[in-house]
């Protein structure tokens, strides 16, 4: 594999070689630009060197009549007390009459092919390679009293020099620039620590991954997702949520609302319950969705972020677990029942075989007999197909789980009440229903039988379902009909009693629970048929409990 | 009241059954068998062709439920009625089957005494409706009857037996002013708790006791029984 060096490593390179980079390029420019400076320094002060000597009488008079003695002695003292690498005089025809490096010149020609301006009057400043090297040199005209050229003088800095000086003052700035690049240096190093570990240790394109996968994640599930922040603003709601809950906005727009705008305030979201706990799968109510919700708070070194809602469907919950279970059902049925037919064919051969058909037939019939006469019963006693459909597929269920369901013998349902749907009424049986059969199941065996009275009279509808299973302990008596109250290990999660309460309430009717004996519960639902009845005697009337103890 | 012959339609893949059902509506001087399918396609087609008035449904076919059929507009066009028949274990189906609006729902293995009682009926209701010009509210409800019931005589029997229930109107007499609940009921008769709520229930219904009701302190309130 390629080596791919981490973020940090990354950003440490990029940074110096910025810095480098940066460093060089003004380092360069200065550099150079101090380089021209002290050309520029030096130039001027060869010209001036060299039109001050050019000026000096006695050196006019000695080049006048070339007196190569004076002006020896002359040059000496002057080249003497100058930081100048040389200097030269030449005559009018531009022969050395003195250089102060090389005595045995004189009498040469100047070399540098820069003197026929120079004898032409005027001063000049050039780098040449004159006769001790590469040179910054000014020359300037020897002038008599007739204004005529009568010699040169050069006055040279060698470039070995200048260069020397530079560089004396460029390794100053380097050494500083070293110091401040070191700094920088550093200073990158923990830069790139402190970001890297900002992101967890993780590499850029870890986290853009992260983030794609994230959003993948968030719209791959099915269960509702929304995030909050500290002030319970929205920061992430997935496409699942919002069909739940039925919002129609572009998630962008949800972005930043409060949640109360989006769910209508339950308790699931109070504030301070918050702050204290998680919760997992309770139930609760999203605008008139019954879900199934956990809330997760979020820390980052230990600082609250937000939550994390998750929350599913309660339907989808119950018709999940009931296909489960159905499946497994199937199995354990088609067992038992193979096994059941082939001894009922055996019985039925043997009986056809010793000419004994009646009995065979008897034998045949009892088959069905039961289940057919129940069939009849309840679709004879109950005028609501539905109603009667729920009664028979309840009977189904509670059999297969080996529950006995009796109906009382007078039941009768002739007329719904009309404070309730027929939908609201099978809600009620229903729920009664599955709290009978799994309150007997949770007692387990030899429990008795779950027995079912509905009646409609002229005045009220009468369900009474009562079980022999394990019955209500008295103090949870005054919460079972409340939200989340349950003692069931599966299924609704006590939403089933809550239901019926409210409905039972809607239709203006009462619920009754008491003890069955020897155990169990029964629960009694009373529901007006919703017509003005004028009879005074059925006036309610309110006994106190202590005037009860006094009849007994 | 001149009768006229029903056209009924078999559809059960079980061969040897179909057989037996046809002979059953052969034998019968009202009834016509205008065709025998085995699967649902088969089904459809005929019922389009025959327009029969009566359908003997079996649910398991080999290309799907019978019970799908009971959904199909093709029924709900031709007007055909249709007695449902399935396994005893499949409960389920049935009371979809009654919720579906079938006539009737007979139990495998077939009962034939239950199935000559079922078809019989379905004659009378026929014909009570062709014989109808008008149809009144009495007339509606006498066809529901006839539709989903054929047991009034069992409908009236409420469970009452009248030793029980001087039993329990005994309690009543001896005082008149009182109050009782069903858990009272209960300790003084020794029924069991179902029970007694009947036989109360069923007083009520007669106008002999009637119902007060006790808020208590707290939870809910509670029915009680006083002589009317």
């Amino acid at each position: 594999m390629r080596f791919r060096p981490s973020f940090q490593i990354k950003l440490f390179i990029y940074l110096v070689v910025l810095f480098v980079t940066l460093f060089s390029i003004v380092g360069v420019y200065y550099y150079r630009d101090i380089e021209r400076q002290l050309y520029e320094d030096m130039g001027l002060r060869a010209k001036v060197q060299a039109e001050e000597i050019a000026l000096i009488p006695s050196l006019i008079t000695a080049v006048e009549n070339k007196d190569v003695s004076a002006i020896n002695r002359l040059m000496m003292n002057i080249s003497a007390h100058s930081d100048a690498s040389y200097m030269v005089i030449g005559d009018g025809k531009a022969i050395h009459l003195f250089h102060s490096i090389y005595a045995d010149r004189v009498g040469k020609a100047l070399v540098g092919d820069d003197n026929v301006d120079v004898l032409a009057g005027k001063s000049s400043t050039t780098v040449r390679l004159g006769g001790i090297g590469l040179s910054l040199r000014s020359k300037a005209p020897i002038l008599n009293a007739q204004g005529d050229v009568i010699g040169i003088v050069s006055v040279g800095y060698l470039t070995s020099h200048i260069n020397t000086l530079t560089i004396e003052k460029a390794i100053r700035i380097l050494v500083a620039a070293a110091t401040l690049l070191l700094a920088l240096f550093t200073f990158s190093w923990f830069f790139s620590r402190s970001i890297k570990r900002q992101m967890f240790s993780l590499e850029p394109r870890e986290i853009g991954l992260l983030v794609r996968q994230q959003k993948a994640l968030m719209e791959s599930i099915y269960e509702g997702v929304i995030a909050i922040d500290g002030e319970s603003r929205i920061a992430v709601i997935n496409q699942a949520a919002k069909k739940l809950l039925n919002l129609d906005a572009p998630s962008r727009e949800l972005r930043g609302k409060p949640l109360e705008q989006v769910i209508a305030p339950v308790s699931f979201f109070d504030r301070q319950v918050m702050l204290e706990k998680d919760i997992h799968d309770e139930i609760c109510l999203f605008n008139n969705l019954t879900v199934v919700a956990s809330r997760v708070r979020i820390m980052l070194e230990d600082q609250l972020q937000g939550w994390v809602i998750t929350f599913r469907d309660c339907s989808d919950i119950d018709r999940l677990s009931i296909q489960l279970s159905q499946v497994q059902r199937y199995a354990d049925n088609l067992r038992v029942m193979r096994h059941e037919q082939l001894n009922w064919t055996a019985t039925l051969a043997g009986l056809l075989h010793m000419g004994r058909y009646d009995e065979a037939i008897r034998y045949i019939e009892a088959q069905s007999e039961s289940a057919q006469e129940l069939l009849d019963f309840v679709s004879a006693r109950f005028c609501s197909p539905r109603v009667c459909g729920l009664l028979l597929g309840k009977y189904a269920r509670a059999r297969e789980k080996g529950v006995e369901l009796a109906f009382d013998p007078a039941c009768g349902l002739t007329h719904l009440p009309l404070t309730l749907s027929e939908t609201e009424l099978m809600s009620v049986i229903g729920n009664l229903l599955d709290n009978a059969i799994e309150a007997t199941l949770l007692r387990g065996e030899n429990a008795g039988p779950v027995e079912v009275y509905i009646v409609s009279t002229d005045t009220e509808l009468v369900i009474e379902v009562a079980d022999q299973g394990v019955g209500i302990a008295p103090e949870r008596r005054e919460q079972i009909f409340s939200l989340g109250v349950t003692s069931k290990r599966e299924g609704d999660h006590g939403l089933g009693l809550h239901l019926v309460a409210s409905y039972v309430s809607h239709a203006g009717g009462i619920i009754e629970v008491s003890d069955n004996s020897p155990t169990g519960s029964v629960f009694s639902v009373f529901i007006p048929n919703g017509l003005p009845i004028a009879i005074p005697d059925c006036v309610p009337v309110t006994i106190q409990p202590e005037q009860r103890e006094e009849h007994k | 009241m001149q009768a006229e012959m029903i056209d009924v339609m078999i559809v059960e893949d079980e061969n040897q059954l179909a057989q037996l059902y046809a002979e059953l509506i052969d034998n019968h001087r009202w009834l016509r068998l205008v065709g025998m399918a085995s699967t649902l396609r088969e089904a459809k087609a005929l019922i389009e062709e025959k327009r029969p008035q009566l359908l003997l449904l079996d649910n398991y076919l080999p290309d799907g439920q019978g019970i799908s059929l009971l959904e199909n507009d093709v029924l709900k066009k031709t007007n055909c009625s249709v007695i449902f028949i399935t396994a005893a274990s499949d409960m389920n189906t049935c009371s979809q089957a009654i919720r579906s609006g079938a006539f009737d729902y007979i139990l495998k293995p077939v009962s034939w005494n239950r199935l000559q009682q079922s078809l019989e009926r379905f004659i009378q209701f026929s014909q009570t409706q062709r014989a109808w010009k008008v149809v009144d509210q009495q007339n509606v409800d006498s066809l529901y009857q006839l539709q989903a019931k054929d047991f009034t005589s069992k409908a009236g029997n409420k469970g009452i037996e009248e030793n029980t229930l001087n039993l329990v109107e005994g309690i009543f007499m001896q005082d008149a002013g009182r109050c009782y609940s069903v858990d009272e009921v209960v300790s003084e008769t020794g029924l069991s708790k179902t029970t007694a709520r009947r036989y109360l229930e069923h007083c009520v219904q007669k106008g002999d006791l009637r119902v007060e009701m006790l808020y208590g302190k707290i939870g809910h309130p509670r029915r009680m029984y006083r002589r009317a």
